[in-house]
């Protein structure tokens, strides 16, 4: 049983948590050092998000459909990015299972990965404020 | 071994991990005369000999040649012009040349660059597309709508002419952009090659410096392995091992070039050496090395070299646990058990690297001090620094970079 009913449900929850991170004037010059533009393909449920991440230039995601062309496509179920989120995955480990997999300049993405960290609490804290701390036991 | 190493191999349990090493190896003496013989075993029947114009001079290739037609296989084409970094135009190359001359198998003859270059036209001559397309890792088309089995490639057999890379039993291969100033790797079960020759008639006429250069390349896979965060038993086993070899055979291999016995040593502890990283564990030392390949091109076991002791001093510095795997190490090389692991260990690299008449200092080889901040950012986005056992900041790979500089 996936932990999101539909892809709606990926995009109130991961889809708000890349919103925030982009509108935090502190983690967002951070992720845009990637230069790069990232889209996350999740299955069970089918969805997908876009995220522009470029050096001096505004943030951007797009919950489903987009016109941006991303350079890093990476794959995975959408419950393998709720417990990344929630700090349960490790990226190296994925990879290897081929739980995620990256196509295109992954260096780009993966530089990212140590900051994520503190992102961690901060997705955990969103679920229970969503009143959905079922979504956080995984 | 100490209390940690016990608690690690024994009494800790790992959540996972994989490790696989499929590639048949055959080592010993006087074999290239049966390079046909035994890549017959692997299905190669029309082959494409990959190789570099250094090897070339040296007949080396010659003899191989004489080997394969005489275990009744045809070596179809030879190409000879892999630079020392290779790129994407020359594998696109090898690849378009597999295909005119209707080969079935691939034999690459010569170093890192040589062996990566024939694992990514093997890639691009079944699949198809160009080098950049395929970059990542585990992205290899797969069976059952890339659930299954990853779907195989040519035969690909190696002969090493260097002691040092292990690409001729890694997942792996690293590409240069030329354009983009920065390596790629590839990475993923596929490309791993089914045969490896470890003679060390192949590595006869290997010049010191190189010989010293890829043997410090070597002794940098096993240190780094042996305590990155992505450890494992099986791997533990192979790097240690490659630890002991390199350790009695490196100086010999390169100071008494006709030390047979030290030249075949040193292919076998490379061929071990490289068992962890094709697990994923692997640091920053190779995180420093990459990124002053690609920006300042700095061969990469010299790169090593001068990055691996500022590395374990960093390191070791970050705690117990993890200095407690640099005694592990340093006890396996004879040092005295008592001291401060870290600048003890890292004095003992220096002192090899000197001995072996390398480069100590980044300065000895054209990196300038301007060129950190774009080091930094090739440094910090290396799958590498994933798996360093303590976490690297991009503020801590400049310290690095100057210390090392």
């Amino acid at each position: 049983m996936p932990y999101f009913e539909d892809e709606q449900e990926v995009y109130r929850y991961l889809g708000q948590l890349f919103l925030d991170l982009l509108a935090d004037e502190e983690l967002a010059p951070k992720f845009r050092t990637a230069n790069t533009i990232v889209q996350y393909r999740y299955h069970n449920p089918d969805s997908q998000i876009t995220v522009k991440l470029i050096e001096a230039e505004e943030g951007q995601v797009d919950l489903g459909p987009t016109r941006l062309e991303p350079e890093v496509v990476m794959t995975m179920d959408a419950d393998t990015a709720h417990r990344f989120w929630l700090g349960k995955v490790n990226v190296t480990v994925a990879l290897a299972r081929g739980q995620m997999k990256a196509k295109g300049p992954v260096a780009k993405i993966l530089r990212l990965v140590p900051l994520t960290k503190p992102v961690f609490p901060r997705y955990r804290a969103q679920l229970e404020a969503a009143g959905r701390s079922d979504l956080a036991e995984v | 071994m100490s209390g940690f190493a016990d608690d690690r191999q024994m009494g800790g349990f790992k959540d996972f991990y994989q490790f696989s090493a499929p590639t048949r190896v055959i080592a010993g003496r006087d074999l290239l005369g049966s390079a046909g013989f035994e890549f017959a075993k692997e299905g190669a029947r029309r082959i494409l000999l990959v190789t570099d114009a250094g090897i070339r001079a040296t007949g080396l290739v010659e003899r191989v040649v004489d080997g394969v037609t005489d275990g009744g296989l045809e070596v179809a084409a030879i190409f000879d012009a892999v630079p020392q970094d290779s790129d994407g135009d020359v594998v696109a190359r090898i690849a378009a040349l597999a295909g005119e001359t209707g080969v079935d198998s691939f034999l690459a003859l010569g170093g890192g660059s040589v062996m990566d270059s024939a694992k990514v036209a093997n890639l691009l001559f079944t699949h198809g597309g160009a080098a950049r397309d395929w970059e990542g890792f585990y992205g290899l088309p797969r069976a059952d709508g890339g659930a299954g089995r990853p779907l195989e490639l040519a035969p690909l057999a190696c002969i090493p002419t260097t002691a040092g890379t292990g690409s001729e039993v890694s997942f792996a291969a690293v590409i240069k952009d030329r354009g983009a100033q920065l390596k790629y790797q590839i990475g993923d079960h596929a490309l791993i090659p089914r045969l490896a020759i470890l003679d060390p008639a192949s590595t006869a006429t290997l010049p010191p410096a190189i010989a010293a250069a890829t043997g410090m390349d070597a002794m940098a896979h096993a240190i780094e392995g042996y305590v990155s965060r992505d450890w494992n038993a099986h791997a533990d086993a192979c790097a240690l091992h490659a630890l002991r070899l390199i350790g009695a055979n490196l100086e010999r291999a390169v100071h008494e070039p006709g030390d047979e016995a030290a030249r075949g040593n040193m292919l076998i502890a490379a061929a071990l050496a490289i068992a962890p990283t094709s697990c994923g564990a692997i640091g920053i030392a190779h995180s420093l090395s990459h990124a002053v390949g690609a920006c300042f091109g700095v061969p990469h076991g010299v790169a090593n070299a001068i990055h691996l002791p500022v590395v374990i001093e960093f390191n070791a510095a970050g705690g117990e646990d993890v200095a407690a795997r640099y005694r592990d190490v340093s006890e396996l090389l004879g040092l005295p058990g008592a001291g401060e692991v870290g600048p003890m260990l890292a004095e003992h690299v220096r002192s090899l690297v000197r001995s072996l008449g390398l480069p100590t200092r980044l300065s000895q080889v054209g990196v300038v001090e301007a060129g950190i901040p774009l080091l930094v950012q090739g440094a910090i986005g290396d799958a590498c620094t994933l798996v360093n056992p303590r976490e690297a900041t991009a503020e801590d790979l400049a310290e690095l970079y100057r210390r090392a500089l």
